[in-house]
């Protein structure tokens, strides 16, 4: 890659991580604000701008400035086009901005329409991207299966979203709005998330910690269990709504995610690095959260069965354990494997082996990651007993700690970013 | 362990090319390469140098890294010689290949 495109591809992904950084503090101040609705049903306006604030601006960001970097490396050839990155970008942002400012005042009107046109072309633009990258490569692997199977899925979420917008001003949509509102929830959570950080996560995981072991077999048996519940998901809920099949459709996502998760455990024993750093004990939290998220499902759908209100509050008991949890735990860890990695390229990569020089692992701060880990850690007892007791007191300090979590990871991304190159030492050689 | 003759005279900047290319540390696992067991390799022909060396994956985003930086150090500790890296896949780098003191370092 030369200089220049190296130079356009930093600034093209770090863009994504500082956006993705705006997007999770904004996250964290509009939760503040509308803490008492959290107590409330999942379809209230200000709850909807604040999951389409972490699922688009915070996860999806982050994944696609990861995407741009990573998977070039990955698959072991150049990003399709960088031009049509920036495209994407402009438009995704641009209908994130006004389709979660719409969706705060509730104003299902042209604002919204047009913003979530831009984000479908936006994400048909990424999609095109990712689709066109992967194809120039010849040897397929179980990797790039649920890279492209996500972005599939993604592409489906966006559009079903699309269709939902539309219906609020002219209903033409052949059944209840919150039943396609599952649909879309699951699609994006279980399509998107789930397949794009299982692909990634069986990748980077056993790299990172010299895993001896890599036993591929469990990643297929993920992968098609996933995708087999959910597409039984989408078909059962749409002519039968939530119904008791569904448990059986949850239970084979949870063998899915249970084949996953024996794939990683067994990265995890097998490895050469003993020492676990902070970004992967981030990383493993993620996953106690999804485990978590993954024992209330069937309580959400015994209460639901039964017409219980505590549905809703399982309900969203599980959307945060999701959103909040497992996937903002996992960017907390993973963005400081990737961007110092990333800004490590682009200052000292042409350096090596001349000297000294820092690790990507110097270049963000240690102190303010280990203060980013407890903050965390406790924001997800407090936050989430709180939850569950019904408590306003414990939910607020809650939010307390989950806004600090935000600012000091903003500050850390910053360390990163405005890193100044330190110039050659020739001590050692 | 590597055997050296000690009547070949390449043999001792074979060694001494072994020695440098220790300054030469995997950025992610922040070890040097020769403890990790990367290079397989080291020929030494008039004015020429040529490493053969692997990496841990051939998925490595760290892989450009790790071979810019063998052919900096060299070119920069022997400026006379020509560099030529030259990547393989057989035998596939194992866990067996890292030295006892990068096993120190790794904490096993």
């Amino acid at each position: 890659m030369t200089n220049q495109s190296q130079s356009s591809l930093y600034q093209l992904v770090v863009t994504h991580y500082l956006l993705a950084a705006c997007s999770f503090l904004a996250m964290a101040v509009m939760l503040w604000i509308a803490s008492e609705d959290l107590n409330g049903h999942y379809f209230h306006p200000k709850l909807l701008a604040i999951t389409h604030t972490a699922a688009l601006g915070w996860a999806t960001l982050i994944i696609f400035g990861a995407c741009y970097q990573l998977l070039p490396v990955i698959l072991e050839t150049t990003l399709y086009s960088i031009k049509l990155s920036w495209l994407s970008l402009g438009l995704f942002f641009i209908g994130l901005i006004f389709l979660v400012f719409s969706f705060w005042i509730f104003e299902p009107g042209i604002i919204m329409q047009i913003a979530s046109v831009f984000l479908l072309v936006g994400i048909v633009f990424f999609v095109l991207n990712m689709v066109l990258t992967a194809k120039q490569v010849k040897n397929q692997n179980i990797y790039q299966e649920f890279m492209v199977t996500a972005s599939i899925w993604l592409l489906v979420t966006a559009i079903l979203g699309l269709l939902m917008v539309f219906n609020f001003r002219y209903p033409f949509l052949p059944k209840d709005h919150l039943q396609f509102l599952k649909m879309h929830a699951h699609m994006g959570i279980g399509g998107w998330f789930l397949l794009l950080i299982m692909g990634a996560s069986a990748k980077l995981i056993p790299m990172f910690l010299v895993s001896t072991k890599q036993p591929v077999k469990y990643l297929n048996v993920a992968y098609y269990l996933i995708n087999i519940s959910l597409l039984l998901f989408l078909i059962d809920t749409y002519y039968a709504g939530i119904n008791f099949k569904t448990y059986f459709i949850a239970l084979i996502a949870a063998c899915g995610i249970t084949a996953w998760l024996a794939y990683v455990l067994e990265c995890v024993f097998s490895r050469m690095r003993k020492t676990v750093d902070l970004p992967i004990w981030h990383t493993l939290l993620s996953f106690i959260l999804l485990v978590v998220a993954l024992i209330v499902l069937p309580f959400i759908i015994y209460h639901q069965l039964k017409e219980n209100p505590l549905a809703i509050r399982n309900s969203n008991l599980y959307g945060t354990l999701l959103l909040m949890g497992w996937i903002t735990a996992l960017i907390l860890g993973q963005t400081f494997k990737t961007l110092p990695y990333i800004a490590w390229v682009k200052h000292y990569e042409h350096l090596t082996g001349k000297g000294n020089i820092p690790l990507p692992a110097n270049l963000y701060n240690n102190g303010l990651l280990k203060v980013q880990l407890v903050v965390f850690s406790l924001f997800c007892l407090i936050f989430y007993v709180g939850l569950m007791v019904k408590s306003t007191l414990l939910v607020k300090i809650g939010l307390i700690c989950f806004l600090s979590t935000a600012l000091l990871y903003v500050a850390n991304v910053l360390v990163v970013v405005l890193h100044k190159p330190k110039r050659i030492s020739h001590e050692t050689v | 362990m590597k055997q050296f003759d000690i009547t070949e005279k390449d043999d001792f900047l074979k060694m001494e090319i072994m020695e440098t290319l220790r300054l030469v540390i995997d950025p992610e696992l922040e070890i040097n390469i020769m403890d990790l067991g990367l290079v397989y390799a080291v020929y030494v022909k008039e004015n020429q140098i040529e490493i053969e060396m692997t990496l841990s994956s051939s998925h490595c985003p760290m892989g450009s890294s790790i071979v810019g930086g063998v052919q900096n150090c060299l070119e920069q500790h022997y400026p006379d010689y020509k560099t030529t890296v030259n990547l393989v896949w057989e035998p596939a780098w194992s866990h067996k290949n890292i030295s006892e003191e990068g096993k120190r370092l790794l904490g096993i």
